[in-house]
């Protein structure tokens, strides 16, 4: 089977990319610097509302830099720092005076590894709700469940929540991590690479979950898997030592792209 | 040195004796010496720490009394007596000592390895505790004398607590900034990534994932001064009698206690130093066993 073939089967069972959606981040000029070194370099792109937008591109592309700069978690790092501007709802992100915690309540993060905290189950999705807002007891109850719900884990875990979180399996600590990102009600969920760790079943089951929560939240997801792009994703956006080289939706990137390199990456000639 | 590799080489037909041919004389007979002399050194480490204990067991067991645990120690001259006040005594000092350390060493390791990651003032007091963490710990007695007995005029508890809590401070730091790096740089950022600030990420997350390290370096700490003697020649001393309760005079204290006794003429004396000597070493041990079993504990998890 050719790569183009399986990619087309991939592509077969997704929604088709809504061009017409609004704007929900908009990238301007965006450079990026580790140090000296040039990390991103004049990157243009927006990222449509309630769509799943694909970074791709070989190790070292700059994809999850990109994805770094929408929370600003890279400023935990003093010398890295980013140029530009990133537009969330027409408010520039990289301003200094953007209260950091709050923006991090509106975008959402979900890592790599799992990363469940050393505490139970219903703490764990209660952590970001318990920063901010004080919530009765019965309210915080209810926005645990709702949150576990969405993330596909309360059946498994609603006896159980007690329990401590680095107790479960893998799969389930990353959709604990989910249900933690969309207990706190965010904006925009960004996935950095969140299945490289899981096994396929587990993976089928986070895919799934992105798909569900394409309805009600903007998404961006890093991802080293082409055939994963093709299945989850709206919009795909092609990077490639630090530059953007083509953003168009899913379809278009797999089956038509207007670049040589895009072509030369999907097919599998590089990278 | 694939060359040299009989598994990876060429077979030679009919060659029996292939690392023979192979391996330069040379290297086995150097190969031979490495393990003789690793083998014998260790034996006789072992031998050694093995009668050092075997005799503080023998000697020890015969002044086991349960009198040990309730007799004061007894004046020159007098018969019998225990160790009581000098067990009471020691357990005070060592718990001051750990009391004043913990907090200090638990904050200190904590910027080190959160807020001062990779700036200069980082780097130059983990070089200084480093420094403290090896300096001979009867110039750190000389130091509490200088700083605290002279000034109030008289041997006391505070002087050996804070004696003992200088000794252990840069343990309780270096365990403790060890097992914080030992936590993933990712856990921080959920942390932050939920819009924590990094005090809280501290808080809830980073010492709660590395409480059992952290909990080990302490019982390390306290074990490293429950026997330390020199300290305390300087600052608690010693007597023969309850202390009092402002902690003010001589405290009697174990280490002291075996010093002098040991180096008394009176049979009963240095019976007495024997079995607290033995007492010291069986806390320690056990202080240790634990100390393993709580970093056991947080693996299984």
């Amino acid at each position: 089977m050719s790569p183009t073939n399986s990619m087309s089967s991939a592509l077969s069972g997704r929604n088709p990319a809504d061009e017409s959606a609004p704007v929900r981040i908009a990238v301007k000029d965006l450079n990026f610097y580790y140090g000296q070194f040039h990390g991103l370099k004049n990157v243009n792109l927006n990222f449509h509302d309630r769509q799943v937008t694909a970074l791709i591109g070989p190790s070292g592309c700059g994809k999850s830099t990109l994805l770094r700069t929408f929370n600003r978690i890279y400023s935990l790092y003093p010398e890295q720092r980013a140029t530009g501007q990133i537009l969330l709802d027409g408010q520039n992100v990289l301003d200094a005076k953007v209260d950091l915690n709050e923006l991090r309540a509106r975008v959402g993060m979900v890592f790599q590894k799992p990363t469940p905290f050393p505490m139970s189950i219903y703490d764990n999705v209660a952590f970001g709700l318990r920063l901010y807002e004080r919530l009765p007891k019965s309210e915080l109850d209810g926005r645990v469940e709702d949150a576990l719900r969405k993330a596909a884990l309360w059946d498994e875990v609603k006896d159980k929540m007690k329990q401590a979180g680095t107790g479960l399996s893998g799969g389930q600590q990353q959709r604990l991590c989910i249900a933690r990102s969309v207990a706190q009600r965010p904006e925009v969920i960004l996935f950095d690479e969140p299945t490289s760790a899981l096994d396929p079943i587990s993976t089928g089951r986070i895919e799934e979950l992105i798909e569900q929560l394409r309805t009600e939240f903007t998404i961006v997801i890093v991802t080293h898997n082409m055939q994963q792009a093709a299945r989850i994703s709206q919009f795909t956006a092609f990077m490639y030592l630090g530059e953007l080289i083509e953003f168009a939706p899913t379809t278009k990137i797999f089956m038509n792209p207007d670049k040589r390199q895009t072509q030369d990456y999907i097919t599998g000639r590089f990278g | 040195m694939d060359a040299q590799n009989p598994i990876l080489a060429p077979a030679p037909a009919g060659a029996p004796s292939l690392r023979a041919n192979r391996v330069r004389p040379s290297r086995r007979v150097a190969d031979k010496i490495l393990i003789t002399a690793s083998t014998a050194f260790t034996m006789l480490g072992i031998l050694v720490l093995g009668s050092i204990l075997l005799m503080l067991i023998v000697e020890g067991l015969k002044g086991f009394s349960p009198l040990l645990f309730t007799q004061p120690t007894p004046g020159p001259g007098s018969e019998g007596g225990g160790i009581a006040n000098a067990i009471v005594g020691s357990l005070v000092l060592t718990f001051l000592g750990i009391v004043i350390a913990t907090p200090v060493g638990l904050m200190a390791g904590t910027f080190l390895a959160e807020y001062g990651r990779g700036s200069k003032l980082a780097d130059l007091i983990r070089f200084l505790n480093d420094i403290l963490l090896s300096a001979p710990s009867i110039l750190i007695g000389l130091f509490v004398y200088t700083l605290m007995v002279r000034p109030m005029g008289t041997y006391s508890g505070w002087a050996g607590g804070v004696a003992l809590a200088i000794i252990a401070t840069p343990v309780i730091v270096r365990t403790t900034e060890d097992m914080l790096r030992l936590v993933p740089s990712q856990m921080r950022e959920a942390g932050a990534a939920l819009g924590a600030p990094p005090s809280h990420v501290i808080k809830t997350i980073t010492w709660r994932a590395a409480s059992a390290g952290i909990v080990t370096g302490i019982i390390l700490a306290l074990a490293r001064i429950a026997g330390e003697t020199a300290p305390l020649l300087f600052t608690a001393l010693n007597n023969n009698n309850w202390f009092n309760a402002n902690l003010l005079g001589g405290i009697p204290n174990l280490p002291v206690m075996i010093y002098q006794f040991a180096l008394s003429p009176y049979p009963n004396w240095q019976g007495l130093a024997w079995a607290g000597a033995l007492l010291i070493t069986i806390t320690i041990l056990a202080l240790s066993v634990i100390a393993r079993l709580v970093i056991k504990d947080q693996r299984a998890r």
